[in-house]
């Protein structure tokens, strides 16, 4: 069912402006993918149909091919979409975009591949034409404990329309309260939203030592419900990260690093991870249909999977 | 070793409510009095070490000292401050690091700004010598090094007129909070946590106000007088935290840092807040000293040695954050880490005096 669809959407939104109606996100890769080639800029993958066929299970599902190589996670692993206004209200209006990265690793690998280079970079190829400003600063402290009293003043600095904020990371080396976490969180999404700045979360890292970590897998768990309440989208960083991990498993567990060596995979692909989620999320129809957008069918699974099924890494990407 | 006095204790307190601050999630943060009020410990903190540069620079009949020894003393304690931010900064990476390759767990990399040290350490080793890439919680000394550094220039204009100095240095963070003007980051974006252009102002204001309360008997008498305005801001700083009141900084009229509750540029309302808990509390010392007994000696200890508490405090309060989140918290881990952490401190102070009072043979 998503095919025919997908194939209608390819032409259609190349206009990203245009809604339209139809928000199997995961499904319209092409959209945005066109546009890097329409640019010139380098594009990495080939121009290709819809990845999912319809009736796969969600393990069985394709990668997302618009990502890079090693960067590659199935689309409903990576992200739960929702509406962007003010974003779309800024495209409309041809000004520049304006985005405040806000998190712990919002700096790092070398001066010319930071990662608000990257996002700036990548945000810039998805949306041809549209100029993205990138300001990107940490944010230490804890969302349940005075963080997001310093979040708001930095939007009121920086005043962007899009703060891509990845959450939580603090939080749950502080072992705060769920609950105080989750309603802190709520508060400060709400608070950004009231002020038509368009909010994306990004969860916290996956890796090994904490996948049996009850309160860690419940902290993760707590920021999809809290994008999923509040219409936001989400780039699953722990369920991407997840999947990369599975995918490069070598048999190396045991060597020391080996679960840095993901990480400092998870922190090169989280410029593209994100990227991926705003430019579907653009393309997600215009009426109120924040909260429901997306597969929020999906977005609740625990962070701890319950199919041991090994993802395919290599499933062809056709139809 | 002096003996337990008002800028001791109070400073010790603030050691001590810095040190539990830090330990974020802890069951005893919420009973700090930093909960509690618009201004916090930090604030405390910046205008007892202005006091203490107006005690030290003078001699004990009150005639101020040389000037070049004013300047030498305070650029001996600048060059003391950024030492021990260099150390425990050192440290603090060392501890993280080491904790993260011991639980296999590279989350703990991303603690409070220490990501991009172990991410990019070509540019980030640069700004940690150049005191620009602060970690997270360890940003007060950075503060204090600057505000040292600029310190002579205040201490010199307020010997010729204390009025002069404190105009200066009102004008220097009104325009800061105007214009926003801040110490950048580097590398990264952003700015420093504590704006000394600001902060600077509870510096001279505590240096200027010890001048002033030693000769001056109609600021003992006037803040007698104020004592009943003090109570009523410090009621209203409790009833706005703990309802959570706060202006929103984006409702706010231009400049915006004016009307804000703002940590960074030390807003103005945190100014005011501060100042009524120095009037509510300025007589407070002399009812609890003799009440307190053990516990009078023990927070004067501390607020005698403060750097040195301090900077094994911030180490502390990393390793009470490293062991809560590898045993999961609670309140008996919080007993435990806060115990254990007091007794530290205590005895660190106890350490320092006692290599003070040790005859030297020959330095090492």
């Amino acid at each position: 069912m998503a095919l025919p669809k997908a194939a209608g959407l390819l032409a259609l939104s190349l206009a990203l402006l245009c809604p339209f109606g139809g928000d199997r996100a995961w499904a319209q890769e092409p959209a945005a993918h066109q546009d890097p080639a329409k640019v010139g800029a380098p594009p990495p993958t080939v121009v290709s149909p819809p990845s999912v066929s319809a009736g796969q299970g969600p393990d069985a599902e394709a990668v997302d091919v618009t990502l890079s190589p090693e960067c590659r996670v199935p689309g409903s692993k990576l992200y739960t979409l929702a509406r962007l206004g003010a974003v779309k209200a800024a495209l409309k209006e041809k000004r520049p975009v304006r985005v405040l990265a806000i998190g712990a690793s919002t700096m790092g690998l070398g001066s010319s591949a930071t990662y608000p280079v990257k996002l700036e970079t990548a945000l810039e190829r998805s949306l041809p034409d549209v100029d993205v400003v990138v300001e990107s600063r940490g944010l230490q402290g804890e969302i349940a404990s005075g963080a997001g009293e310093r979040l708001r003043s930095m939007v009121a600095e920086v005043e962007p329309d899009l703060v891509i904020w990845q959450v939580g990371s603090h939080d749950a080396l502080a072992r705060v309260d769920l609950d105080a976490f989750g309603t802190a969180l709520d508060e400060t999404v709400q608070w950004i939203k009231g002020h038509e700045i368009d909010v994306v979360l990004v969860s916290p890292v996956y890796t090994a030592s904490l996948a049996s970590d009850d309160y860690y897998t419940s902290l993760v768990r707590k920021v999809q419900e809290v994008a999923l309440r509040e219409g936001v989208p989400l780039v699953q960083r722990y369920e991407a990260m997840r999947y990369l991990a599975r995918r490069n498993d070598k048999g190396e567990g045991h060597l020391l690093g080996s679960q840095f060596r993901l990480n400092d995979l998870g922190l090169r692909c989280m410029a593209e991870h994100v990227t991926r989620a705003i430019t579907l999320s653009l393309l997600q129809p215009d009426p109120a249909s924040t909260g429901s957008a997306g597969r929020p069918a999906l977005t609740l699974a625990p962070p701890k999977e319950s199919a041991g099924t090994k993802p395919s890494a290599t499933a062809p990407a056709g139809p | 070793m002096r003996e337990p006095n008002a800028v001791d204790f109070w400073r010790g307190l603030a050691l001590v409510t810095i040190f539990v601050n830090h330990i974020p999630g802890n069951t005893f943060e919420r009973y700090t009095y930093s909960q509690y009020g618009i201004s916090d410990a930090a604030e405390l903190f910046v205008f007892l070490a202005g006091w203490s540069i107006g005690i030290a620079t003078r001699n004990r009949d009150g005639s101020p000292e040389p000037r070049l020894k004013t300047v030498l003393r305070l650029m001996s304690r600048t060059i003391e401050v950024y030492r021990a931010q260099i150390t425990t900064m050192a440290l603090a990476l060392g501890m993280i690091a080491g904790t993260a390759l011991v639980l296999d767990n590279p989350l703990l990399l991303e603690w409070h700004n220490a990501g991009s040290f172990f991410a990019d350490p070509i540019q980030t080793m640069v700004g940690f010598v150049l005191l620009t890439h602060q970690l997270g919680f360890f940003n007060i000394l950075p503060l204090y090094v600057v505000l040292l550094g600029i310190a002579p220039v205040f201490v010199l204009i307020g010997r010729v007129s204390r009025l002069a100095a404190l105009f200066l240095s009102f004008l220097l963070y009104a325009s800061s909070l105007v214009f926003e003007w801040n110490v950048p980051s580097w590398p990264g974006e952003g700015d420093w946590f504590f704006d000394p252009l600001c902060w600077q102002l509870l510096l001279v204001l505590g240096f200027t106000m010890q001048d002033w309360s030693r000769t001056s008997p109609w600021l003992k008498r006037w803040s007698r007088r104020l004592l009943p305005a003090g109570v009523v801001i410090v009621l209203t700083g409790i009833v706005l935290s703990v309802l959570e009141l706060r202006p929103d900084p984006l409702l706010v009229p231009d400049p915006r840092l004016v009307f804000t509750f703002d940590k960074t540029y030390l807003s103005p309302a945190r100014v005011i807040h501060f100042l009524g808990v120095l009037l509510a509390f300025q007589t407070l010392y002399g009812f609890l000293a003799p009440r307190l007994g053990w516990i009078t000696a023990f927070l004067a200890s501390l607020g005698r040695n403060s750097l040195a508490v301090f900077s094994i405090g911030s180490l502390l309060s990393l390793a009470a954050q490293l062991v809560r989140f590898w045993t999961g918290g609670g309140v008996v881990v919080d007993v435990f880490v806060v115990g254990s952490g007091l007794f530290a401190l205590g005895f660190t102070a106890w350490f320092v005096e006692w290599r003070s009072r040790k005859p030297r043979v020959s330095s090492p």
